[in-house]
């Protein structure tokens, strides 16, 4: 296992159930934590980052597509999984939620355990843009293409996010509300020198000399809005290439 | 219902409209002098049908099917006039009135149509007859008799059919609502002992505490699952209530010591000492209050007052459970006390239903009003001892 496991958030109301997936998965490595109600989770995921939730559906108080929202909103970037004895409409609204699989019970061990295994190995992306529509817009497209998508509004905010996970790459708005791209550049390359940067901005004009001066900086590449999307993708999927080979080698 | 005892059955109508040798006869010579007008008197029954919508609709095989069904009907015709009304003859008639279940004729449209094409056949029968009025009408009147015996025999088909199509469609349903209701519950217990069972098998570095801890976990849970099945089957064959003159507010105590209720409720129990005593088994009454106790903590996660208030009406004791919690929406409390209904995340939906059995076997009942919202008051009305005494005078 890495120095850093990849952690998980076991909510379930059956406390032995959630003592048995502890066990199993912190036997298998990882860095596992777990509640037993919705509002002591949330509470959890104010204070910290996981890189997967498995969320019961039937809990009282807050259920689990309750939970799920709130972490679509606070946490974009954790993949989560809801687990439940019935589908029906449930699934829908998780589906909307942004939920990442839906098991139903009594779960297969080592298909969670497979699932958790898969969702921990994909790239990690943090999107850095005062543009909330634009955002969810990306996190949508590349939630499809089985990346993980934090997401920060300003500079301050994503200096927190880099400073709590990991990312692969990182894609950064030349204006923000209370800085410019280039503090968040640097910040970037302070705790995460192994990221890859990908630039984002809208005025060619104004912001040129900046988008010049973080390329030369050693910044990876830069697109302009209105995107081309299947080009930033692509784009996207060589910076995570580049970036994933130069770990393995 | 067996071929011989629906024959009896026939036999005995027989008996009752007075049907005779002369009457079985008569009808088998009126044979050939009817033959010529059965096709028209068929043909007028169908036309009759495709101008009622309710019947039409029972046909849903077009031209063909009513082709099939013009036939039958005539069988039937030469059936009723070949003068042998014997076992296999009723036998015929009895899976007539089943077939109208299967296809979903109503029984009401078969009455009106057979007693349409009796009108055809007597209107027929008085056309061609040469004979004198007299024998006429005896020969009519044991057409009629005939063919009252037929509706009988096919409406009995239809009515036992129905019943039995509609027990078996209960059965299935509360079948479904059982499986249902303990599947849920026992999948809990049997997903702990799964990963119990996993974790044990496939961990790479267990303690023996850790080992411990699950083979624990496992026995505790394959005695939770024990549980499941035995409140199943005692409210299942409920035991007969061992009745006796009971304190209302010592039950009602001992309840209350079972279910510790934490000091975010706040519990008020009034209890005149001048109310009777009550008939009822200790037990099973402790249970119904235990229940409700239960109900009315559940419907107060944050906090609230649970107020529990006897008083004497007539010859009733009258125990008032109120809460001031979540309160109960319109649509759950038509449903509430039916057997594995629940709104709770966990458990199997019997509270109410074993509730209502208990007092129902003490002539005691159950009234339940709610506010959503504002909270909910379950009240328990109890036979006294008092009522008992006058009533054995």
């Amino acid at each position: 296992m890495k120095p850093n496991p990849p952690s998980i958030l076991l909510v379930d109301d059956d406390i032995d159930i959630c003592s048995n997936m502890l066990d199993i998965l912190i036997d298998l490595g990882y860095h596992v934590e777990s509640a037993n109600d919705g509002a002591t989770a949330l509470e959890m995921i104010r204070q910290n980052s996981y890189d997967v939730a498995v969320l019961d559906y039937k809990m009282p108080g807050m259920n689990g597509v309750a939970l799920l929202h709130q972490i679509r909103k606070t946490r974009p970037e954790m993949v989560s999984l809801l687990v439940t004895a019935y589908a029906g409409s449930a699934a829908d609204d998780a589906m909307s939620a942004g939920v990442s699989e839906i098991l139903s019970k009594p779960v297969e061990v080592t298909r969670l355990i497979k699932i958790v295994g898969e969702a921990v190995d994909r790239p990690l992306i943090l999107i850095v843009d005062d543009d909330r529509e634009l955002c969810s817009n990306l996190w949508d497209l590349m939630k499809d293409r089985g990346y993980r998508v934090g997401l920060a509004h300003d500079g301050e905010e994503a200096a927190r996010r880099l400073a709590e996970s990991i990312y692969d790459v990182v894609l950064i708005d030349i204006k923000l509300p209370d800085c410019n791209g280039s503090g968040v550049f640097r910040k970037v390359c302070e705790v995460n020198p192994e990221a890859r940067t990908l630039l984002i901005t809208g005025e060619v004009a104004e912001t040129g000399c900046v988008v010049d001066q973080i390329l030369a900086e050693g910044a990876d590449a830069v697109h302009y809005k209105p995107f081309d999307v299947p080009k930033l993708l692509e784009t996207l999927e060589r910076l995570i290439k580049a970036r994933l080979g130069r770990e393995a080698s | 219902m067996g071929q011989l005892r629906l024959f009896g059955r026939y036999q005995f109508l027989q008996d009752y409209v007075g049907w005779t040798e002369q009457d079985e006869q008569r009808v088998r010579l009126l044979g050939p002098q009817l033959q010529p007008h059965l096709p028209a008197l068929i043909d007028d029954f169908y036309e009759e049908i495709q101008r009622h919508p309710n019947v039409r609709s029972v046909i849903t095989g077009g031209a063909a099917q009513i082709e099939r069904l013009k036939q039958s009907l005539n069988d039937w015709v030469a059936d009723l006039l070949s003068g042998c009304y014997d076992e296999e003859y009723v036998g015929r008639r009895w899976r007539v009135g089943k077939r109208h279940v299967a296809i979903g004729l109503d029984q009401i449209y078969a009455n009106a149509a057979i007693s349409r094409l009796r009108g055809g056949i007597l209107r027929a029968l008085g056309s061609e007859w040469t004979g004198d009025a007299s024998s006429l009408q005896e020969a009519s009147l044991s057409l009629t008799k005939l063919i009252d015996l037929d509706m009988a025999i096919i409406g009995d088909a239809y009515q036992a059919e129905l019943t039995s199509l509609l027990q078996r469609t209960e059965r299935l349903a509360t079948m479904g609502q059982v499986a249902g209701g303990v599947a849920h519950e026992l999948r809990n217990p049997l997903n702990v002992v799964k990963t119990s069972v996993y974790f044990l098998l496939n961990a790479r570095n267990p303690t023996s505490e850790k080992t411990n801890e699950h083979l624990k976990r496992i026995e505790r849970h394959v005695e939770l699952a024990d549980g499941v099945i035995t409140t199943l089957t005692s409210f299942a064959k409920m035991p007969t209530p061992d009745i006796r003159s009971v304190s209302v507010e010592q039950c009602l105590r001992e309840a209350l010591d079972l279910h510790m209720l934490d000091n975010r409720i706040e519990v008020d129990l009034q209890c005149p000492p001048e109310i009777p005593l009550v008939l009822a088994d200790l037990n099973q009454l402790r249970i119904v209050f235990g229940n409700l106790i239960r109900n009315a903590r559940d419907a107060m996660p944050e906090e609230g007052k649970l107020s529990i208030i006897a008083s004497e009406s007539g010859d009733e004791v009258v125990v008032k459970v109120v809460d001031t919690g979540v309160g109960i929406t319109q649509e759950v409390l038509a449903r509430i006390s039916e057997p594995l209904y629940s709104t709770k995340a966990r458990g199997l939906g019997l509270g109410l239903a074993i509730v209502r059995a208990i007092l129902d076997k003490i002539n005691g009942n159950l009234a339940i009003r709610s506010e959503p919202g504002r909270g909910s008051t379950f009240t328990v009305r109890l036979k006294s001892v008092a009522q008992q005494a006058g009533a054995s005078e």
